[in-house]
């Protein structure tokens, strides 16, 4: 018997407390050792590992590729997959890869077939794919069954077609079914972070709100304590709710800490969306058990009459290439805002002297206003301003040809009070301009509506 | 007294790519009482130092945290071209100097 069915059978034939090790709530990072080892022997019957999310921008899912880098996400697999088969428990993994399309997926199982292989190891594994099928989409569309939210436009056939990779984001019944097919690991594509680890216990009858509450909890590691860090966090859950510890000593689960861990990345505290229904957590309740310990009771659930899943697309845009500059010259500076849309001008009827105007250029003035949205008025001029100029354009030659076009002519630009004629700029290094490769954006943010929320995600079995 | 002179943390992140969230937390229910009657974290003040109407900003107090959650459209879809802040994690800025 595998890992799951033998947990299945074993929590079945004498019900108590189920334990859950959140052993990385993004994984490919690095999973600190002395606290993860410290979350294996307290024997979990689980270890579950959300490997990514939305919040990294659309190039990612657009691309295929992961945002962590290969050497250190193999080094986490091979981690947490070693200490899963040494307990004889389940290994549930979702949206690998980063964005948890096809490729992303399929980078994540080559590694993990390739840990077998290279440390001995016999599994047998669930996948499930998140990618959506494009003609269904289509159908979707035009049945009305795909709907905006959060202000987002309508979807349009050319939105799917353009995109590069559509995931919808599944939530526990895939991750149910796969436990139930009697498996070691599941590596699922896009997934909603708590059905990692709420689908086991929700399959056992323990309360749904309770599991996905400690699920939601603890899908981030040790963020819900104080100090708030990546160690991995354990979970006991019995039937009226569930103890959070962090597995690194330092770090405590406080009453306070936990509640207030429901407000991140939240648009609601209190109520919180899933594909299979609604986590209602204004009647939740947090404890101390003591200094390091929170239990956590109260939370409740809806199952939905009405499934929806999210769907994530991304299309490309463009080719990005960038400028890299600053600036110490208080003339510059001063007027530099002004200076910039001019600069823009002139490099435009530089490269479209053949040309048409296939290209955006942008810039972000470090120290101005750089990174806020909004800026206040009068505020006093800084000494030193960072520049980064942005071109998108339709090849990868063309916006290097504007961003090297608008180095040299940023640079000797004239104005009215030019103390420093020699050169208004600073390169950090030269080449100043680098090209970036495809740029990406969100074309699809939207709601399928379905009548079978685990329908769309059959689960696949391998035998590793 | 100035919000950041009170309060024990002030964020902001991305309620998915097209939502921004900014979270309040204070140390002690005194502090969050203080803040939480204080028309200075009222939609209005709020929508006016954002830009955005006050009618798109909702102000949702949570005492069990002892924070208070603002959420408002972003004004960029997260990753677009000319977006200033893909992760919105340092768009609390704004909130800091808020006279209480």
């Amino acid at each position: 018997m595998s890992a799951s069915g033998r947990i299945i059978a074993e929590l079945r034939r004498s019900p108590r407390p189920i334990r859950l090790l959140g052993a990385s709530g993004q994984l490919g990072y690095g999973t600190p050792a002395d606290s993860f080892k410290a979350g294996i022997e307290r024997r979990p019957d689980l270890i579950g590992c959300d490997m990514g999310s939305i919040d990294i921008g659309p190039t990612y899912l657009g691309k295929g590729e992961m945002a962590t880098s290969p050497e250190a996400t193999r080094r986490d697999l091979r981690r947490v997959l070693l200490a899963a088969r040494t307990l004889d428990v389940p290994l549930v993994i979702g949206t690998a890869g980063s964005a948890g399309a096809g490729p992303h997926l399929d980078a994540t199982l080559a590694m993990l077939r390739d840990i077998a292989r290279t440390d001995g190891l016999r599994f047998r594994m669930a996948v499930m794919r998140a990618d959506m099928s494009r003609p269904m989409l289509l159908d979707a569309i035009h049945s009305g069954k795909v709907t905006s939210f959060d202000g987002m436009p309508v979807l349009t056939e050319e939105d799917v077609t353009e995109a590069s990779h559509i995931v919808g984001q599944m939530g526990m019944g895939p991750f149910r079914n796969a436990l139930e097919a009697d498996v070691d690991v599941i590596v699922a594509g896009r997934s909603c972070d708590t059905a990692i680890f709420a689908a086991l216990p929700a399959l056992l009858g323990y309360p749904v709100g309770l599991a996905m509450h400690m699920a939601k909890i603890i899908e981030c590691g040790s963020l819900c304590c104080v100090p708030g860090g990546r160690d991995p966090i354990l979970a006991e859950l019995d039937h009226d709710g569930f103890v959070l510890e962090s597995m690194n000593p330092e770090r405590r689960a406080t009453p306070t800490s936990v509640a207030a861990h429901s407000l991140y990345e939240q648009s609601d505290p209190f109520m919180m969306q899933e594909p299979d229904g609604t986590l209602d957590l204004s009647l939740a309740h947090y404890e101390a058990v003591d200094d390091r310990r929170a239990r956590v009771t109260g939370a409740t659930w809806r199952d939905s009459t009405h499934p929806t899943i999210k769907l994530e697309g991304a299309r490309k845009i463009g080719e990005r290439a960038v400028l890299l500059c600053g600036s110490a010259d208080p003339r510059f500076i001063a007027q530099c805002k002004a200076l910039l849309p001019k600069v823009a001008d002139l490099v435009q009827s530089l490269v479209c002297e053949e040309l048409p105007m296939d290209y955006t250029l942008r810039f972000r003035v470090y120290g101005i206003d750089g990174v806020r949205m909004v800026v206040p008025e009068n505020e006093p001029p800084p000494n030193e301003v960072f520049i980064m100029g942005e071109c998108i354009a339709p090849t990868r030659e063309r916006a290097a040809e504007v961003v090297r076009t608008c180095k040299q002519f940023l640079l000797h630009f004239g104005y009215p009070g030019r103390l420093s004629t020699a050169g208004n700029i600073a390169f950090p290094f030269t080449p100043p301009e680098v090209s970036l490769g495809p740029a990406y954006r969100f074309n699809v943010y939207h709601l399928l509506h379905v009548d079978d929320a685990t329908a769309l995600f059959p689960v696949e079995i391998e035998s590793v | 007294m100035k919000l950041s002179d009170i309060a024990q943390v002030i964020r902001s992140k991305n309620a998915g790519p097209r939502r921004l969230t900014l979270d309040i937390m204070f140390g002690s229910d005194a502090d969050y009482q203080r803040v939480a009657q204080s028309p200075a974290l009222g939609a209005a003040n709020i929508g006016r130092l954002y830009r955005v109407p006050a009618d798109q900003v909702t102000i949702i107090p949570y005492p069990v945290g002892r924070a208070i959650k603002i959420v408002m459209a972003r004004a960029i879809m997260a990753g677009d071209p000319g977006d200033f802040d893909v992760y919105g994690a340092q768009q609390h800025a704004p909130l800091l100097g808020i006279e209480i």
